[in-house]
């Protein structure tokens, strides 16, 4: 052992108290690159890489550009795979910067207010507090200075991973591969230190399902009121506003809403905020003018967004380091000197303090609000603002989401609103469209008047799940008989629009799967409404539980996602977290019928929380977009190697069942999504009760969307006992004839003892 | 707008190859009937399109039946096919058909070998892209061709931008070639 191994191991022992015997330390606390990369390995020889290369040619480099195609290698020796995983990690710690940047903010803001020493408190329903971070680090935090203990270790990492980007370092897909599920994996401790500091430091619910109901949409904000837009995902100034607000008895005279995750953050602080939508509305939203404050903070804000507020006529304070916009820095400027300078010459502001920020905003918002006209456009408007049209299609060319926006406009020119009002509900947000055109024509204007007005309800973000509630769905979980766990996860970038996820979301609360969503994939499922006008919020319970529909929060909570599958081991099969990644993740990946959906994935940030999930044995589907990070990891059912370890017998076992069949993959429809989704619940400890649960899912799917059995079914079924009642004698009649054999149904199925590693198969025995 | 951009710029080529561009349906029924083990990959896109109000799925399966060609249905397009009378070869989803493609060694869908020429119809051109870069860069023992009205810089053999006229004049004009190079 080499004395740096010592002084490291000595170093790490005084962070996470290895004195405290809380839980016996695993074998991988607080884990460097190396350590965890023997489990990476092992799932990549089920789940190997597969790229779709998004460019011929590397460009990093001065010896470059350089050709990859065919067997060509870069003048740095890289070739194309190799490129390609090296993209993929980059966008992963773009991902986790974001996140852990945004932790580091606001735990710094918090030590400030409350001091280092302030303890963690999550309610009474929660003593697991920080699975992800117990299980990584190995340290169970108790205050805020603990948070920051993780920040550190989580930056410290982060120069290696990106070190490991420069020219002439790894030179292997697979171990960029593992760099990117090890920087992943930080994600999720960077998102639950975050979160944990905002529950405590902006005094979110804490140990309730039942949080409030907040008005959605952009027809819910009061327009003859001042209007505040708040955009990002950085709670800070939000929430200072909110209280401002109400300090002030200005709650109802101001109107306080956001766009994508800030709104979540806000209205989980203060319930009288609104939410305005997800990303794709948000330059909708600014061009409509009815903000008369925009104040920004961090990540997915469009990087015009001044240039937009000023067209819009709207002030702009900008509130970030990382993304100040060019604008001058006023922080230590007199606050009626900034406001002068806002109402009456336009000036937009740079305030890095939250109190300054948030005074200013709403003292400007007030000025001004009466002042502006926001009068939206009416359908009888559309032609007339259309009349140069020409049908050319460039905008149809730039619409990365392939709409038919030239159609459409065409139509509205003639009177007829509607192929604009299905370009609306399908529409990212971008903006290319109006861009391109030629003739000026204001699409976005013109979407004033096809945009539905009405509004949904999101269920306030409700954070961690309680252990109580895991103690309850655990073993019915780890049994299959709650047949999975469906995360709902990542942004707005969907391909055919919103109401597929909501139709998604409620097939599955209605088959009682635990529906869990986050980020602006839970404010989409807000806005769609039955015919007695009620969102799934409404229908279904907020409990984690079977049927259950959930929102844990804004990007940042969907740590709260694998916090959960973390502690279904901890605390239902009783496994230790402390610094024992591999058996949590073998477990999950073995036991745990969860899987997310990624179906409008956009940001770098969705790449990592997925890329995160996989190393924890998660699987994750994607939509068409969400695919463009270029990377699935893939087995081949029939053909590989589906061997595992029978850890009571301890033998070897060829299961030949490809449960999880995928780490990540894509699909083209909501249809093969919702069959893709129930056949990746399947885990090998099922038991037949659980199994038949599944499998009568699976199939009703299947049969539903592609008129058959599914023709993989035999790879499903161990024993007979497996089969769903309901379809038995079809079923049977199909296993007959592929020549199906019994199998053997494994109690304690791990990929412990299948590759080298320090971790015994003691250690998976509970 | 050129022909060497595609209609959907998301999709422009990044890049220095490039599919071969071929508007002639005999040209493409040569090539298709060249073939050893064509496969044919139907998306979901064949079930929305269409021409003079004939399906793409229509077009689609005219195609399979003349070389008896075997079909993949991606994403939920098999229940379609089954019902108009053709039963896929095989139900992988377009990424799962593609990772088995890229491995020399693989059987095929009927079990005969790995497919020579892999032909696309109906799925979303940005998926298709994906899809098609994976094959151009780890698949160079087989070809890739694509049926729909875009150009495709990541094929092998890709079409121009057509208007739907002259992609309706195409596809008829190939569905005949092929039956006549089937006589």
């Amino acid at each position: 052992m080499s004395e740096n191994h010592h002084y490291k191991k000595k170093k790490k022992d005084d962070i996470i108290r290895a004195d405290d015997k809380w839980e016996p330390i695993g074998h991988t606390p607080m884990p460097d690159i190396p350590d965890l990369r023997n489990w990476d390995m092992r799932l990549l020889k089920t789940y190997k890489p597969f790229y779709a290369p998004m460019c011929d040619l590397c460009c990093f480099c001065t010896y470059g550009k350089c050709d990859l195609t065919g067997d060509k290698r870069g003048a740095c020796g890289i070739d194309i795979s190799a490129q390609q995983a090296r993209v993929v990690l980059m966008a992963c710690c773009m991902g986790m910067s974001a996140h852990g940047a945004h932790a580091r903010h606001v735990i710094d803001h918090v030590i400030e207010k409350y001091g280092a020493e302030y303890k963690i408190s999550l309610g009474d329903q929660i003593s697991v507090e920080a699975p992800n971070i117990r299980l990584v680090m190995g340290l169970k935090p108790e205050t805020l200075g603990d948070l920051e203990k993780v920040i550190t270790y989580v930056e410290g990492q982060l120069i290696h991973l990106v070190s490991a980007l420069h020219t002439g370092q790894e030179g292997s897909n697979l171990d960029f591969e593992s760099k990117a599920l090890h920087v992943s994996m930080l994600d999720h401790v960077a998102m639950e230190a975050a979160d944990i500091a905002e529950i405590v430091g902006f005094d979110y619910p804490k140990s309730t399902a039942d949080t409030p109901l907040v008005e959605l949409g952009w027809g819910a904000v009061d327009r003859s009121k001042p209007v505040i837009l708040l955009v990002g995902h950085n709670p800070l100034t939000g929430v200072r506003i909110a209280d401002y607000l109400k300090e002030h008895n200005l709650q109802d005279k101001v109107e306080l809403a956001g766009i994508c995750c800030t709104a979540h953050e806000v209205t989980r602080h203060d319930d009288h905020a609104k939410v305005i939508g997800p990303l794709s509305r948000q330059l909708f939203f600014v061009r409509c003018g009815i903000a008369d404050v925009i104040v920004t903070d961090e990540q997915c804000i469009r990087t015009d967004i001044p240039i937009e507020a000023a067209k819009a006529g709207s002030a702009f304070i900008a509130t970030c380091d990382k993304a100040c916009y060019g604008l001058d820095d006023l922080t230590d400027k007199n606050t009626g000197d900034i406001i002068k300078a806002m109402t009456e010459s336009g000036k937009q502001a740079l305030i890095f303090d939250p109190d300054k920020a948030a005074e200013v905003a709403v003292k400007v918002a007030l000025e001004l609000g009466p002042k502006r006209d926001k009068t939206l456009v009416k359908p009888g408007e559309v032609p007339g603002l259309c009349k140069d049209h020409k049908l050319c299609n460039m905008c149809s060319q730039a619409c990365p989401n392939l709409l038919e926006v030239g159609d459409s406009i065409e139509a509205a020119k003639n009177g007829n609103l509607q192929p604009l009002v299905e370009v609306f509900n399908k529409c990212i947000g971008c903006g290319k469209c109006e861009q391109e055109c030629p003739r000026h024509v204001p699409i976005f204007k013109m979407m004033q008047a096809a945009a539905s007005w009405e509004t949904g309800k999101l269920r306030v973000g409700r954070g961690p799940i309680m252990d109580t509630e895991i103690r309850k769905v655990g073993a019915p979980i780890v049994l299959g008989t709650i047949p999975g766990v469906i995360a709902i996860v990542g942004c707005s970038n969907f391909p055919e629009g919103a109401d597929e996820v909501a139709e998604i979301a409620e097939e599955f609360a209605k088959r009682k799967y635990i529906v869990v969503l986050s980020g602006c994939a839970a404010m989409s499922v807000g806005m769609k409404k039955d015919k007695d006008g009620k969102t799934l919020y409404e229908k279904y319970s907020p409990n984690f539980e079977a049927g259950g529909v959930i929102n844990v929060g804004s990007c940042v909570a969907n740590a709260h996602i694998s916090g959960a599958a973390i502690k279904i081991a901890n605390i239902f099969a009783t496994l230790p977290l402390r610094g024992n990644y591999e058996v949590i993740a073998d477990y999950i990946l073995n036991r745990v019928g969860a899987c997310g959906l990624a179906w409008g994935a956009y940001s770098q940030k969705a790449a990592a929380i997925a890329t995160g999930f996989n190393r924890l044995g998660i699987p994750v589907v994607l939509g068409p977009h969400s695919a463009k990070y270029r990377r699935l990891y893939l087995s081949r059912k029939e053909e590989d190697d589906w061997t595992v370890m029978d850890g009571r017998e301890r033998k070897l076992v060829d299961t030949g069942e490809p449960s999880p069949e995928h780490l990540i993959t894509v699909v083209e429809s909501k249809e093969r999504a919702m069959i893709t989704l129930a056949k990746l619940c399947i885990r090998k400890n099922d038991t037949p009760q659980g199994r038949q649960l599944k499998l009568t899912h699976y199939i009703g799917l299947y049969k539903q969307h592609m008129g058959s059995l599914p023709d993989d079914l035999h790879l499903f079924v161990r024993k007979t006992s497996d089969i769903p009642i309901f379809f038995k004698k079809e079923v049977m009649a199909y296993l007959e004839k592929v020549g199906w054999k019994e199998k053997q149904v494994l109690t304690l199925p791990t990929l412990i003892g299948t590759y080298e590693s320090d971790v015994s198969i003691d250690s998976v025995i509970h | 707008m050129t022909g060497n951009l595609p209609y959907h710029r998301v999709n422009v080529l990044t890049g220095t190859k490039a599919a071969r561009i071929i508007e002639d349906p005999a040209e493409y029924a040569l090539l298709i009937k060249k073939a050893t083990r064509p496969l044919l990959v139907v998306g979901p896109r064949a079930l929305t399109m269409s021409l003079d109000s004939k399906p793409i799925l229509d077009y689609a399966i005219e195609i399979a039946r003349t070389l008896n060609i075997p079909v993949c249905a991606t994403a939920h397009t098999r229940k379609k096919l089954v019902e108009s009378g053709i039963e896929p070869a095989s139900s992988y989803d377009l990424m799962e058909i593609i990772n088995h493609l890229k491995d020399p060694q693989w059987c095929g869908v009927k079990k005969e070998g790995n497919h020579d020429l892999v032909i696309f119809i109906g799925v979303r051109t940005d998926l298709a892209e994906q899809g098609l870069s994976t094959l151009k860069h780890f698949a160079r023992h087989l070809r890739t061709m694509t049926l729909c009205k875009y150009y495709y810089p990541n094929a092998s053999y890709s079409l121009p931008n057509l208007k739907d006229g002259k992609w309706k004049e195409f596809l008829d004009g190939l569905i005949t070639n092929l039956k006549e190079n089937a006589q």
